[in-house]
């Protein structure tokens, strides 16, 4: 296993922590099953895309624009439609099978409003395209850069979440929802920021990802799935867990291409998903919380 | 009092006789296009009707169903023009079956949203198996030429239709539907007073993968060509879930609406707007999920009991 290798399984698996803990976010504070979240992606993405090509800012900018962008379309989304999925219904059951149709619409919606208006053509923008070389690795600029902004997000979240106020208020929520209520978190405050984090956050990992690779509509399912297998692998709710999750996908996914082959890809992302959730069905490091 | 004999073989001449009469009116009165179209209604409501006798009844979400058809499909073409027609459709419902068997023990040991997600899954990865060997044999597609014509298969998609409609229906009002809506409600209290959830659970998963083995084995006889990627497709499965929840109910009625309802919609649209089929179909899901809870069918329920009283 050369370094070569390591490197490029790092930087996926920075890109696939950075979606699994955003999506978990939303999922952990308000059990709300987004499968919309690759598409937010999609979004940051292309706003960087049109940033770039015609006012020629680079995505180091125009990520601030794709954040700011799904953000708002988080909060929106929430006051729009989820607070109403989460207030009519009681069981936490009934939030999650509604909340995963409801953003299947949304998914659809945002997919396809896309296609038309931006055409189903892949698009992508040159931009950090030298290669730089530290020891046997080589590397382009625009990887390192993603690597490095995904690193450092996915960090500053954990520390957040450890200690500032407002993290603590979201973890409480995440163990219990009515003990958080009962010492007086203002659960709706919280539910919008998560909201606005959680999107925030897809839209960051859609700028970081189409400095590399293509821009399609449908370029989020791919997103989504990852998202999904990770936050289950390691434990909904549980942010540690995504990050781990994230970067054993990202592995597997690199190495084990290098090893088998392209085709065997998703046989080997699902197989291993299939197989742990089967040994643990908890996920790896589902602990209370998961675990009904 | 009715006799049990009545209360079951009144709903089976009820339901195929209206099937009967349906499909030959469609076939008398209307032109080829409506078969073609009422085709498509009746796949729909066979794949619909058999998803609820899982997904309905216990609560347990599949995103995964178009794993079923796509196993039917896949063994049909293998065994085509080897075997007879009936025995080519019957295969497709006993792997699908079989693959119900071997996926639902472990799975369904796993609930709520992990349930869901490890549904989807499992789909792709048999969807992505399948290819490789596909992709081994160096198939890519394969042509299933020969296949009896557009109004053979009407016929035969109308009664599978009509053996869902009567599988959702006695489904619920059995020993086991009751097992099963137990489940639903609370799992551990149901196992705690006795119900055998395991059992209950997997034989729910085999009866609602069978006929949608034999969908898919018409699926492909339809149109005249297998290929993965298609009939594995995770928009199947997830087009059922949303036909589902329009009709809405766990009973046999609910799937009618929803089924009826967006093949209608789809036909408008594909007609007059195709660009924006899509779209609609997104924002009527939620629609429907927030402001249509219960469904159409549920809806009904409730203006024909405000009306009785």
């Amino acid at each position: 296993m050369s370094a070569q290798l390591i490197a490029a399984a790092l930087i996926t698996g920075a890109i696939y922590a950075l979606m699994a803990v955003s999506l978990n976010l939303i999922y952990g504070t308000m059990r709300l099953l987004n499968v919309a979240h690759g598409d937010l992606a999609m979004v940051g993405a292309y706003v960087s895309y049109w940033a770039f090509t015609l006012w020629g800012l680079p995505p180091t900018i125009s990520f601030l624009a794709a954040i700011a962008f799904t953000g708002v379309l988080g909060v929106v989304l929430y006051k729009g439609l989820i607070e109403r999925v989460l207030g009519g219904s009681r069981s936490a059951e009934r939030v999650e099978a509604n909340s995963l149709l409801v953003f299947f619409g949304i998914s659809i919606v945002l997919e396809n409003v896309a296609a038309l208006c931006f055409t189903g053509t892949p698009r992508g923008y040159n931009f950090g395209n030298r290669i730089l070389h530290f020891l046997e690795i080589s590397v382009t600029e625009s990887r390192l850069i993603a690597l490095v902004a995904a690193l450092v997000t996915v960090g500053a979240i954990l520390v957040f979440f450890r200690l500032a106020i407002w993290g603590l208020a979201v973890r409480a929520l995440i163990q219990d929802r009515n003990a958080s209520a009962l010492v007086g978190i203002n659960i709706d405050r919280v539910f919008v920021m998560s909201s606005a984090l959680g999107f925030a956050l897809a839209g960051l990992a859609g700028t970081l990802v189409s400095m590399f690779e293509s821009t399609t509509p449908f370029m989020g399912a791919r997103y989504t799935i990852a998202a999904f297998v990770i936050i289950i692998m390691g434990g909904l709710g549980n942010l540690t867990g995504s990050v781990v999750g994230g970067f054993i996908l990202g592995t597997l996914e690199t190495i084990g291409i290098a090893f088998t082959g392209p085709n065997y890809r998703s046989i080997l992302i699902y197989g291993v998903f299939i197989a742990i959730l089967l040994w643990r069905p908890q996920g790896l490091f589902g602990g209370k919380v998961a675990a009904r | 009092m009715k006799s049990n004999a009545h209360r079951t073989l009144k709903p089976i001449i009820t339901v195929f006789g209206a099937a009967a009469l349906i499909a030959a009116a469609l076939v008398l009165l209307a032109g080829e296009y409506w078969v073609i179209v009422g085709t498509n209604i009746a796949m729909w409501i066979a794949l619909t009707e058999s998803w609820i006798v899982l997904s309905g009844l216990t609560g347990y979400i599949s995103l995964g169903h178009a794993t079923f058809i796509g196993v039917g499909a896949y063994v049909f073409v293998l065994l085509w023009n080897k075997v007879p027609l009936w025995l080519g459709l019957a295969a497709a419902g006993g792997s699908a079956a079989f693959v119900a068997v071997i996926i639902g023990t472990p799975c369904l040991r796993v609930r709520g949203p992990y349930f869901v997600i490890l549904t989807l899954g499992v789909a792709e990865f048999v969807k992505f198996i399948v290819i490789n060997i596909e992709a081994g044999l160096a198939n890519f597609g394969r042509l299933v030429l020969g296949g009896p014509g557009v109004y053979m298969i009407f016929y035969l998609m109308t009664g599978l239709a009509a053996l869902a409609y009567l599988l959702a229906h006695f489904a619920r009002r059995s020993r086991f539907g009751l097992g099963l809506r137990a489940i639903r409600e609370d799992e551990n209290a149901a196992e705690t007073s006795g119900v055998p959830v395991t059992l209950l659970k997997v034989v729910a998963f085999v009866l609602s993968a069978i006929i949608p083995g034999m969908v898919g084995a018409l699926f492909v006889l339809r149109s005249g060509y297998f290929e993965p990627l298609q009939m594995f497709s995770p928009l199947l499965s997830l087009t059922m879930i949303t036909m589902a929840v329009m009709g809405g109910s766990d009973d046999a009625p609910g799937p009618l609406f929803g089924v009826t309802f967006l093949i209608v919609l789809s036909e408008i649209l594909w007609a007059n707007a195709p660009e924006i089929y899509m779209i609609v179909l997104g924002v009527l899901l939620v629609v429907f999920v927030l402001g249509v809870p219960n469904g159409i069918y549920g809806r009904l329920l409730v203006a024909r009991r405000r009306v009785a009283r």
